[in-house]
């Protein structure tokens, strides 16, 4: 008997490339796919060092080729801009590995093909939600996020980050919309991630 | 005579006595050998380094394809280190033995945010913590709560450049390209090796392009072999061509190799003597001195040919009454060549004084084996044929100075018109860069590698003095202050200031005092701290590390230990006097700004490239002024002679060929620099040699007729230019500007003088029938 569930064990595995990939094509499939993505986020970071976790919320934009606008509104307003090569804080530039931009962009965006270069994918896609579970290959990545867990329906709609050292970032996004134009408040914040 | 020459120059081969470096053409008293030195450290950072990107459509192709690059550059073993992955361990080393003292080394931006805002400081760590993306120093925050390490770390390494798998990754709109640095083993590179890395870049290249992608390479040594390379293959296209084109033509007129060899062996002689001496007078010489050292001896070719050509110029010519003849035209063109170069004795540069003791010497043991040893070896030597080029010259000089005299109406004005316009347009141009010739893809490449990679060092730095560490760290500050201004208003990208990086052990304590009053003392800290949840012992944790660092200090020597080599050599130490430190620039747009910082106190600002072509117009100007005395005292030395009317007739000569070869500089708008002066004095030397020649063949009072003195002078001027035209003319062809602009003044004034000089002795000639 046990040794029936090793075979079927092993069975799997060795699907578990190619069936890797139809999930990913079938969860994107069900993604809406608009250049624009905006909704409300509710973040909390667990870090192993504070007793109590950081809470904040505030608003996102995803736009397919800018990159992304991430407004925290509480406790402390600040402006985060990312995209595939640049990230911006209210301080300055900050020195990240490119990787990071482009993962952290195309998590939001659901752009799953360009999050299977840089990370080994397994998920389940079920009726009414699917699920991903994400881990690095970068080896500098390695070192500070162990996975990464996406879920949602038609739209991301939770992100889970494990890192490395044991911190936790959970993340949800509401409110999601699809507008076909960035407001002029967008558009001004994406400039300054142009160079 | 010359085995003894020939013996100490052997002796002084071994010795090392070639000057290069071109703070030993300043003169003396403005040699700094601080200057100096700190000059040679910061050359010798850049001469080695050579920047390697390939670019490809993926990130994962561009890394693939730059470990196999430097795979292929390791095995060629030219470079000591080959850096394509960052190393991280190093930077975690560092890390672990900076951080103890990471209480006393701020960054200077935190320093300003803890005396105006204290508070501002903990609302930018708690957007960090918030911030989705801080992971990186969220994971620090235990051992550094307030996040200040991290800061001092960051500010440590400025460039926000992009990791992928560790390698420096960049991009533009349509590639991306990974970074690899090499240093070269060794700075100074043989023309070997030079040749073994350009084969390499060309290598490589072709692979990586093969694979599907693009290489782009640049740095000192490939502007270097690059230039190595072209003049290698100038210099031999054109010393094949002017060898080739002397030995047709003395062989066709001759016919014999002997007038070939006695010329060589002339020069030959001059300039081996010329060497030794200028070794032992100076012992070193520069590589200036020799280039234009050796030009001017060139003149001596002249002498050998003048005693050759006589030769035809009387029926039953043998050598000793040969020289008899010629002897007095001989040691008039010696007299006046050496009393040309007189003048460059008296200048206060020693680039001058040596051309001018290298020539001097040269020109005078040449003339001493055509003296000497000519009439020995020219025995028996009688050609009897007369030769096509000899019948040429002799129609030449009979006709053409009837048609210039006939047609002096005309001739004249548009001459006048000619210098007036040309001289008018000569601009002088003393910019260095132009001594360099390089590829314009090599220069395009290197541009876009600015453009993507603000890493490079610039050929301009700074130099802080102070009489003690204390006084060069305060001047040093001061100049980092505003060179911080300057990067904001975007006039250079970037600098390295070790202020920046260590503040010494005054300021360590200011600093802890900074904390100590703003966060700690106000009780911030514990309410930034209790807010965040950290527990109760981590609180106390903190105060009681903070308290325990307070007597910490770091030394510079011990701060320089744990720095990257490029940090370690900014600092060049101090003695008993002063204490000396560079600070590098990245990405000026606006040099001026920058030069003007110099009037702080302790700063030097050093422009090798500015420095030397201001030194190349001082030289042009000295030289200048002595050209207009060499030309005076030639005069002069002719009147005393020949009469002052003679004298100016000679004179007339080589002026007129030197205001000629300005006038075509002006209007085929080439380089006028330094170097054209000296293709002057050439142009002086063997204009003044063809004159008297033609003069002493009107005076001529042996058995000899003055036409057929005529006619084998003619053919000796007509041979020295032609010879002068094809060793140095030729070098017109040259792509490196200064050589061709000099090889374009020798053409022309060595034209201009054949093309005058049969006017002189015409008249007396006709006067005489």
């Amino acid at each position: 008997m046990t040794d029936f569930i090793k075979f079927l064990l092993l069975f799997i595995l060795s699907l578990n490339q190619s069936h890797a990939a139809a999930v990913l094509d079938s969860i994107t499939a069900r993604l809406v796919k608009t250049p624009i993505t905006q909704g409300n986020f509710q973040q909390e970071k667990r870090l192993k060092i504070l007793r109590k976790p950081l809470l904040s919320t505030g608003l996102f934009t995803y736009h397919q080729s800018k990159g992304v606008i991430w407004k925290t509104l509480t406790p402390i307003p600040s402006l985060l801009l990312v995209n595939d090569t640049r990230l911006m804080t209210g301080q300055d530039e900050q020195a990240v590995p490119a990787a990071f931009g482009k993962v952290f962009k195309a998590m939001l965006g659901g752009d799953l093909k360009v999050l299977s270069e840089g990370f080994d994918i397994s998920g389940t896609n079920q009726k009414t939600t699917w699920q991903l579970q994400l881990k690095p290959k970068d080896e500098l990545l390695k070192k500070i996020i162990s996975t990464l867990l996406l879920s949602g329906d038609n739209e991301l709609r939770h992100l889970e980050l494990q890192e490395t050292g044991g911190n936790l970032t959970y993340i949800n996004f509401v409110n999601i919309t699809h507008p076909d134009h960035l407001s002029p408040e967008q558009q001004a914040d994406f400039e300054h991630l142009s160079p | 005579m010359m085995l003894v020459v020939g013996i100490s120059g052997i002796r002084l081969l071994t010795k090392n006595w070639l000057e290069t470096g071109f703070l030993a053409l300043l003169p003396v008293t403005e040699q700094q050998p601080e200057i100096a030195r700190a000059i040679a450290q910061h050359n010798d950072q850049l001469n080695r380094k050579v920047i390697w990107l390939t670019g490809a459509t993926s990130s994962q192709t561009a890394i693939v394809q730059a470990r196999q690059l430097k795979q292929q550059l390791q095995q060629s073993g030219l470079f000591s280190t080959l850096l394509l992955e960052l190393p991280q361990q190093q930077y975690s080393k560092q890390y672990q033995q900076l951080f103890p003292y990471r209480y006393q080394l701020l960054d200077a931006q935190t320093q300003l945010t803890l005396d105006k805002n204290p508070q501002e400081l903990l609302s930018q760590n708690l957007e960090t913590l918030y911030s989705p993306m801080g992971q990186m120093t969220a994971a620090d925050l235990e051992h550094d709560p307030l996040l200040i390490f991290s800061r001092y770390f960051n500010a440590q390494h400025p460039l926000k450049l992009s990791l992928e798998q560790g390698i420096v990754m960049l991009h533009d709109a349509d590639k991306f390209w990974a970074l690899l640095l090499t240093d070269l083993t060794d700075q100074h590179l043989q023309l070997d090796k030079l040749e073994t890395l350009l084969a390499l870049v060309n290598k490589t290249t072709t692979n990586v392009q093969e694979a599907g992608g693009e290489l782009m390479v640049t740095g000192m040594p490939i502007f270097t072999a690059y230039g190595a390379d072209s003049a290698k293959q100038e210099i031999s296209t054109v010393g094949v061509g002017s060898s080739l084109g002397v030995i047709v033509l003395l062989l066709l007129t001759f016919r014999s190799l002997r007038p070939l060899l006695l010329s060589s062996l002339a020069i030959g002689c001059g300039l081996l003597a010329a060497w030794v001496v200028s070794i032992l007078v100076f012992g070193k010489i520069h590589i200036i001195t020799l280039v234009f050292g050796a030009s001017l001896i060139g003149v001596a070719d002249d002498y050998a040919l003048h005693f050759v050509c006589d030769s035809f110029g009387a029926k039953n010519w043998r050598p000793r009454e040969g020289l008899k003849y010629i002897f007095p035209g001989l040691l008039i063109g010696l007299l006046t060549n050496l009393l040309s170069y007189a003048g460059l004795v008296f200048s206060p540069f020693p680039g001058l004084q040596e051309v001018a003791l290298f020539s001097a010497i040269g020109l005078l043991v040449a003339w001493l084996t055509v003296v000497l040893l000519f009439p020995l070896l020219l025995t028996g030597f009688k050609p009897d044929h007369a030769p096509v080029i000899l019948k040429l010259t002799h129609y030449w000089q009979q006709h053409w100075p009837v048609w210039l005299l006939k047609n002096k109406r005309w001739l004249i004005p548009v001459l006048l018109v000619f210098l007036a316009g040309g001289l008018w347009q000569v601009k002088p141009r003393d910019d260095v860069r132009l001594l360099q010739s390089a590829p314009t893809a090599l220069l395009a490449i290197t541009d876009k590698i600015k453009q993507l990679l603000p890493v490079s060092q610039e050929n301009q730095f700074f130099l802080v003095s102070g009489h003690d560490q204390r006084e060069w760290y305060l001047n040093e500050q001061q100049l980092l202050r505003r060179l911080n201004a300057l990067t904001q208003q975007h006039k250079l990208t970037q600098y390295r200031g070790l202020g920046d990086y260590w503040p010494d052990e005054q300021s360590q304590q200011q600093n802890y005092q900074r904390l100590d009053t703003a966060l700690y003392q106000s009780g911030l800290l514990k309410h930034y701290m209790t807010e965040l949840g950290f527990s109760k012992q981590a609180i106390n944790s903190e105060l009681a590390q903070f308290s325990a660092a307070k007597n910490r200090t770091l030394s510079l020597p011990e701060w320089l230990a744990t720095a990257d080599e490029e940090k370690q050599q900014l600092w060049l130490g101090c003695d008993a006097s002063r204490c000396l430190s560079r600070v590098t620039l990245i990405g000026i747009t606006d040099l001026p700004a920058l030069s003007d910082l110099q009037n702080l106190q302790g700063v030097t600002w050093v422009d090798q490239v500015e420095q030397l072509s201001s030194l190349f117009a001082r030289y042009r100007l000295s030289i200048s002024v002595l050209l207009i005395a060499a030309y005076l005292l030639v005069y002069g030395g002719l009147g005393l002679k020949f009469g002052w009317r003679n004298a100016l007739m000679i004179t007339a000569v080589p002026v007129l060929a030197a205001l000629v070869a300005l006038a075509m500089l002006g209007w085929c708008n080439q380089l006028f620099s330094l170097f054209n002066l000296f293709a002057l004095l050439l142009v002086l030397g063997i204009g003044v040699d063809d004159a008297i020649f033609f003069f002493m063949a009107d005076h001529s009072t042996d058995d000899a007729t003055t036409e057929d003195r005529r006619a084998s002078t003619s053919l000796a001027v007509t041979l020295s230019a032609l010879t002068t035209l094809l060793a140095f003319g030729l070098l017109a062809a040259s792509s490196t500007e200064i050589v061709h602009a000099f090889g374009f003044t020798v053409a022309a004034g060595i034209l201009t003088a054949l093309v005058f000089s049969p006017l002189v002795g015409y008249k007396a000639q006709n006067s005489q029938i």
